[in-house]
């Protein structure tokens, strides 16, 4: 197998990794250990937005690429996927088809169904609603309200506008749905509402995610996702916030 | 027992979320529920919730850390759903109603509250995974030492 498949292999398992939400070290990692697997030195650098790796193998022959990740989501499975394929790689080398092959099934693997993802986001809101001491009514409210959520947040991701105006928004609308449903139904707690429909939003991947970057000793990942996490907190702090003024100074 | 369904729930429908594969989907749910019972047990007794976040934090990273091991998963499968209820939502949330409110002060004690249970949930994981590392290597060198002085 020539230099430059092994390079594709790598960059693609690294990608997808990337792209899925997986920590720094553990895409270095898997990059190093499929170059290392075809008996090829490799040194890569990897940071949240992208990554370069260059490939050496014995005769001096150097293949060097840049990878943009624009695309950021959070999907463990592909993560597991990822990392079992490159541990299997130690065992038996596949050709470079198979390879490929394997990947795009692991990048191109179903999801669940987009209905199934909505109702799950409502039982998320509705289990944190009930659980930080709201009503049966707040539950069923924050269900319907996160399931709004998420389906207006997956619109605006279609568009492809900059990150945070979706969390902007997403806020928005739990804020001035639970306050308009708060006017037209009594017994409604506007607080508990609020707080479980934004449960699905906040960032906790890349809180927990950037610290363990950090005590691996990758800073500026680290760093760059501690950034984006409290940039997103503040955009969804943003829009619950401005409905907020909205109540105080107008309903 | 109720708090520990809710927690459930929550921690099971995020995980369907964040895309995990179907027979871990439960693990993930009952590792939301432990890390929520453990943090209201040690919120009940200390009144502190900085300290009792970490505390949960921990019991989730060693939970994860052991059914990583019986189920042949990496353990972020298990660790990220289950600290889903310990997330500082409602400090938060307090946070930017204060600020709202023109209530600084109140604000500031608040964020600083939200920032250090973030933190403290970051720690609490890789405590416990730094740990598990920790003891499987000791216990390599402990195999590995009669060996190479037979």
């Amino acid at each position: 197998m020539n230099i430059k498949e092994i390079m594709d292999i790598a960059s693609f398992a690294g990608e997808i990794l990337l792209s899925s939400g997986a920590e720094i070290y553990r895409v270095e990692d898997t990059i190093t250990r499929i170059c290392n697997c075809y008996g090829v030195d490799c040194e890569c650098f990897v940071m949240p937005t992208g990554f370069s790796l260059t490939v050496r193998n014995k005769n001096g022959d150097v293949l060097s690429n840049v990878k943009r990740i624009k695309n950021r989501s959070v999907d463990l499975h592909r993560v597991e996927m990822v990392n079992t394929f490159s541990r299997k790689l130690l065992n038996e080398r596949a050709s470079y088809k198979e390879a490929m092959e394997e990947l795009n099934r692991i990048k191109n693997m179903p999801y669940f169904s987009y209905s199934l993802q909505i109702i799950s986001s409502g039982f998320v809101a509705l289990g944190f609603t009930k659980l930080f001491g709201g009503n049966v009514f707040d539950s069923l409210v924050a269900f319907i309200i996160s399931m709004g959520i998420f389906y207006a947040k997956d619109k605006i991701q279609k568009y492809g506008f900059f990150q945070f105006l979706e969390f902007f928004i997403s806020g928005l609308i739990a804020g001035v749905l639970s306050i308009l449903i708060g006017k037209m139904v009594p017994n409604v707690n506007i607080d508990k509402v609020i707080i479980g429909s934004i449960m699905t939003l906040v960032p906790g991947v890349a809180i927990t995610n950037g610290i363990k970057d950090a005590l691996y000793g990758d800073f500026i990942s680290s760093f760059s996702r501690l950034i984006e996490a409290s940039f997103i907190a503040i955009a969804i702090g943003l829009g619950v916030g401005v409905s907020l003024i909205i109540q105080l100074s107008w309903v | 027992m109720m708090d520990f369904v809710l927690a459930f729930i929550g921690s099971f429908a995020g995980a369907i979320l964040f895309n995990i594969e179907r027979k871990n989907l439960i693990w993930a749910g009952i590792c939301g529920g432990i890390s929520w019972v453990v943090f209201k047990l040690f919120y009940i007794q200390t009144d502190r919730v900085v300290f009792s976040t970490f505390l949960a934090a921990f019991v989730c990273g060693v939970y994860s850390e052991t059914m990583a091991r019986k189920c042949k998963t990496p353990a972020f499968v298990f660790s990220i759903p289950g600290i889903y209820p310990l997330v500082p939502g409602i400090t938060a949330y307090t946070t930017v109603r204060a600020i709202v409110e023109g209530r600084l002060i109140f604000a500031v004690n608040k964020g600083i509250e939200t920032i250090g249970t973030a933190g403290a949930i970051a720690f609490g994981i890789m405590l416990a995974s730094t740990v598990f590392q920790f003891v499987s290597k000791v216990n390599e060198g402990y195999k590995n030492k009669p060996k190479a002085t037979s």
